[in-house]
């Protein structure tokens, strides 16, 4: 019986839909019908024929609308109305061109400046590509709480009891950073590698696009000559040869068997060409390891383990630890606060692009907000320039909902052209953003359009269409068709004029926003680059190698050394050549903790550390650092002879203030000898202009205790690429299989060390005049628009005499009003949003007079020149012609 | 009280049902019939009477024929379908309860 309803009213709205022509023609004919009867009855009761018609027409009180009530009965109506509304938006938006094309361009700039930046977004922070549920994924921490350290590394061990505790993790795996040589070419190339445990690329969910990944067994001391590839290494290396997996290739002189290539997208650790099993001894597990952190070790929680869950275990776990350390290191476990926590994945991902990609992200946001507040004027003015066609429409019985949709499904219409435009556009601008982004933060990120992304592109079109479309859809709806027919369809209610320079005033004031925003980002990139380092990376230029396990051995190591910086001694151009050993700006850093001879550490007290560098005699003159007191080292700075250390003035300062350090012996917690200090140089920056450490550093002879890695630093004269040459030369000399890479001028490290900074400010900067262009547009359009529609009043005025400058006053007055009341709004919000970007500011307050007010000249400017233009148009107006127009 | 267009929300619905119960009628015939059954006390507005048929149509209460008049025009016939003559019970139920209801309420005596 239900079924049977349901039948004929499916049936009915069938009808309606596809038999529109006969539903209409019965439903003029039921009326007639009623019309004529109830006109039979009227004259019957003594009317004329006409007063009996007017009595028929008012006792229905409205044919056209009960007729519109009828259809709206029909229900299909809506998707009816919809599609008659669409193809109406359609025809009118194709009949006005002008309108049509530049707000479509300003909704696709719009779009696609937001598609672009979620996209990055998205990438980095919410779904990092070849990741499976990032959100499943925790990253284990170290925590020193003593010594203000806390990093992303762990132990074996914990990595073991994480793989044992299958409540809580699914998976538990580690990597190792590794530097490959790979020597199959003719030139000897380095390839950046990891060293992973077996189910590493299980914590990540990833798959092998060919071949298999490491079992088990694999995962041994001793069976882990296996390598897999990375999807570009394999493309770059063997042209995306299928073939290679079963080959073997060598790399650190070894042959290691290629069991598979990864997929595409899979970039962890990040960008790294070749992962080979950690293949970590029994012994590595064994629990006075548990403070030897030096992997990196990430957990994939069960399904339905949250992450608090996880870290509340992590942190039950080392307290149990650390509450079972051996004797020997329970002293350490507690002067140094040892602990472990975890952050999530994607923020560890993220890492410092966290803050500045939301910033840009909300950036981006606001100048479409300005977009929007843009098209809803636009808007206004037409739907203002079509009272008379929309009053028509209301007396034909269209009702109030009827007109707010059809307005409202414009501006739809409007914008998913503007949505599609842009996302086109979003391709093209996110390999901008990549090229323009730092290449630290988006390296392994691709230009797509996923699911999320093409989501969210949708969501913002709607969202954005809705937005502009809604003030005008309701101005609209407010016609009444009485007043608006007898006036003509001239007359502008003052509120619409009201609601169109509200929204200038509020574009004016999100302009300043973003200007007072990209004028601070700017301003602390100056003063960043007025920074000292405190070393002269002019003319130097680096070029780091990194020598097999094979000569592991510290007399060949020195001998490589030595033998390189010989022949760079004599080259064309080298003013001075030295190696060290991590160098500043490299993104390496070696802490080290020691003891300091003759005090004994009160309990509960912090221990002395630093960060530790190899360098050779020639480093200071190199990089010319000064040389505070004492002596650096010398060529007689031997294996054999005393062991000495040169540290800087922050290190003195922190632990001899009150002392000479030349002659004291400290002695490093990784276990060697005492070392003697004979020597003090200047503080050296390490790695971020913005903020020094706070740490100081000790120097070691490279010569004196060799080491495996170094960095080759070349002062020249000349020409940098000769001077890279001469490099080159020499390690070809020394030793003819060693590759050599992250060959830069030091100025480049420290320019690459402020990439995230110089991205967010050019990015900004775009934004930001984006906003003022919009804004000037916005206050443009307003003041034409009141213009025209003053003609006949600025006619009138001429007529009488009024004088052209008066004019003129009256115009610009208006449009520097408009600008002058966003500004105060505008300084207000500016002070607001300066809070939010605080963090990413050097030097410069958030609340910046001095960049306030250069930012609030340059709308002025813009205003001026909006508003001057409406103006000259207005004097020129000619009094004859004008009011003859009308 | 007795204006046509106060008749209580929903009870129009009842009343058209009833009327196109007794007979198919069309809709001129059911205002006329309203009024006259009712004794000039109901009566429906023009305007208010389509687009109340059409809604009943739309739910499958009523069902719409042409048919020719007894003088000779054609004109739309409504009549009850079997789930409209569920629904008039249904409906006339809540009404009797309702107004019972009232009845009683209105008719308490003053103490």
């Amino acid at each position: 019986m239900l079924e049977a309803r349901w039948l004929r009213r499916v049936t009915l709205r069938l009808r309606t839909l596809f038999q529109r022509d006969r539903v209409e023609r019965e439903l003029e004919a039921e009326f007639q019908f009623h019309m004529d009867q109830r006109i039979e009855l009227e004259i019957a009761r003594g009317l004329s024929p006409a007063e009996a018609r007017l009595a028929a027409l008012r006792a229905m009180d409205g044919l056209q609308q009960r007729k519109e009530e009828c259809r709206d009965m029909r229900r299909v109506n809506r998707i009816d109305d919809l599609w008659r509304d669409l193809q109406y938006a359609g025809r009118s938006l194709h009949r006005s061109p002008g309108f049509t094309t530049l707000t479509v361009l300003i909704m696709a700039l719009g779009i696609g400046g937001n598609t672009a930046v979620f996209s990055l977004v998205n990438q980095i922070l919410l779904h990092p590509p070849g990741v499976s549920e990032p959100q499943r994924i925790a990253v284990v921490r170290t925590k020193y709480a003593k010594l203000n350290l806390d990093f992303e590394l762990a132990s074996p061990p914990a990595l073991a009891d994480a793989r044992a505790n299958k409540q809580i993790f699914e998976h538990a795996g580690a990597a190792r950073l590794l530097s490959i040589n790979y020597a199959d070419r003719s030139v000897p190339v380095r390839l950046p590698g990891a060293a992973v445990s077996a189910e590493w690329f299980d914590v990540f969910g990833a798959r092998p696009s060919l071949g298999r990944v490491f079992t088990a067994d694999e995962d041994q001391p001793n069976a882990n000559r296996v390598v897999v590839l990375a999807y570009d290494a394999w493309l770059r290396l063997f042209g995306g040869d299928p073939g290679v997996v079963g080959r073997t290739i060598e790399l650190n002189q070894q042959p290691y068997e290629m069991i598979g290539v990864m997929g595409r997208d899979f970039h962890q650790p990040r960008a790294v060409d070749v992962w080979v099993p950690l293949a970590l001894p029994p012994q590595a597990f064994a629990s006075q390891n548990w403070f030897n952190g030096s992997l990196s070790v990430m957990f994939r929680t069960q399904p339905e383990v949250s992450f608090a869950q996880a870290e509340a275990w992590l942190k039950w776990n080392a307290e149990r630890v650390a509450a079972a350390a051996p004797s020997n290191l329970r002293g350490l476990v507690k002067n140094w606060g040892w602990g472990m926590r975890a952050s999530r994945f994607a923020d560890s991902n993220a890492g410092n692009t966290k803050t500045p990609m939301l910033i840009l992200l909300g950036a981006v946001g606001l100048v479409l907000l300005i977009a929007c507040a843009n098209i809803a004027g636009l808007m206004l003015a037409r739907t203002s320039a079509r009272t008379r066609e929309l009053a028509v429409r209301a007396a034909l019985g269209a009702g109030r909902g009827r007109l707010l949709r059809q307005i409202l499904s414009e501006s739809l219409v409007l914008a998913l052209a503007g949505g599609v435009a842009g996302v086109l556009l979003a391709r093209g601008s996110m390999k901008l953003l990549l090229r323009l982004a730092p290449e630290s933060a988006v390296s392994g990120l691709a230009a797509r359009l996923d699911v999320f992304v093409l989501l969210f592109a949708t969501i913002t079109t709607l969202a954005a269409g809705l937005f502009f479309g809604l003030a005008p859809a309701w101005q609209s709806s407010r016609v009444d068709p009485y007043h608006a027919l007898k006036r003509g369809g001239r007359g502008v209610s003052g509120a619409r004029q009201g609601l169109r320079s509200g929204l200038v005033v509020a574009e004016a004031a999100l302009a300043l926003v973003l200007l007072v925003a990209a004028g601070l980002f700017l301003r602390s990139f100056a003063r960043l680059q007025t920074v000292n380092p405190g070393f002269d990376p002019r003319g130097v230029v680096t070029a780091a190698y990194s020598l097999p396990p094979a000569s592991a051995n510290p007399v060949k190591q020195a001998a490589f050394a030595r033998n390189v910086l010989d022949h760079l001694q004599g080259a064309k151009g080298v003013t001075a050549a030295s190696i060290g050993w991590p160098i500043p700006f490299s993104n390496d850093l070696e802490g080290a903790a020691f003891r300091i001879e003759g005090r004994s550490l009160p309990a509960g007290e912090a221990v002395p550390q630093g960060e530790r560098r190899w360098v050779t005699p020639d480093y200071l003159r190199t990089l010319r650092i000064r040389l505070e007191r004492g002596r650096f080292f010398g060529d007689l700075d031997r294996a054999d002879t005393e062991p000495v250390l040169v540290i800087d003035e922050t290190l003195a300062r922190q632990y001899w203030p009150d002392e000479d350090p030349l002659g004291k012996r400290i002695q490093p917690m990784s276990g060697e000898g005492w070392y003697t200090i004979v020597g003090t140089v200047d503080h050296v920056m390490q790695s971020d202009l913005a903020g020094d450490t706070g740490r100081g550093v000790f120097y070691a002879s490279l010569y004196q205790r060799p080491t495996a890695m170094g960095s080759i630093l070349v002062k020249t004269s000349g020409d940098r690429s000769a001077a890279a040459a001469a490099i080159r030369d020499a390690v070809r000399a020394a030793d003819p299989k060693l590759p050599l890479y992250d060959i830069k001028p030091m100025e480049a490290l420290l320019a690459n060390s402020l990439a995230p900074r110089r991205f967010a400010m050019r990015l900004l900067g775009l934004f930001a005049a984006a906003a003022l262009l919009l804004a000037a547009l916005g206050l443009y359009g307003v003041l034409t628009f009141a213009v025209t529609e003053r003609t006949r009043e600025i006619g009138i005025r001429i007529a009488l005499g009024a004088e052209r400058g008066a004019l003129l006053r009256l115009v610009v007055g208006q449009g520097l009003r408009l600008a002058a009341a966003g500004v105060a709004i505008g300084i207000a919000a500016a002070g607001l949003f300066g809070r939010l970007i605080e963090s990413q500011l050097f030097e410069v307050r958030a609340f910046d007079p001095l960049t306030i007010a250069v930012m609030v000249c340059a709308l002025m400017a813009a205003a001026l020149l909006a508003s001057w233009l409406p103006a000259r148009r207005a004097m020129r107006a000619d009094p004859a012609v004008t009011l003859r127009y009308e | 009280m007795s204006k046509p267009a106060d008749l209580v929300q929903g009870t129009l619905d009842l009343l058209l049902l009833k009327i196109v119960a007794l007979e198919p009628l069309h809709a001129w015939a059911i205002s006329q019939r309203l009024k006259q059954v009712s004794g000039e006390v109901l009566q429906v507005s023009d305007g208010s009477l389509y687009p109340a048929l059409h809604k009943l149509e739309q739910e499958g209460w009523i069902k719409a024929e042409w048919k020719v008049t007894e003088n000779g025009r054609r004109a739309k016939f409504y009549s009850l379908t079997r789930p409209g003559r569920r629904a008039f019970e249904r409906e006339a139920a809540n009404w009797e309860r309702l107004s019972g209801a009232i009845s009683q309420v209105v008719r308490l005596s003053e103490a």
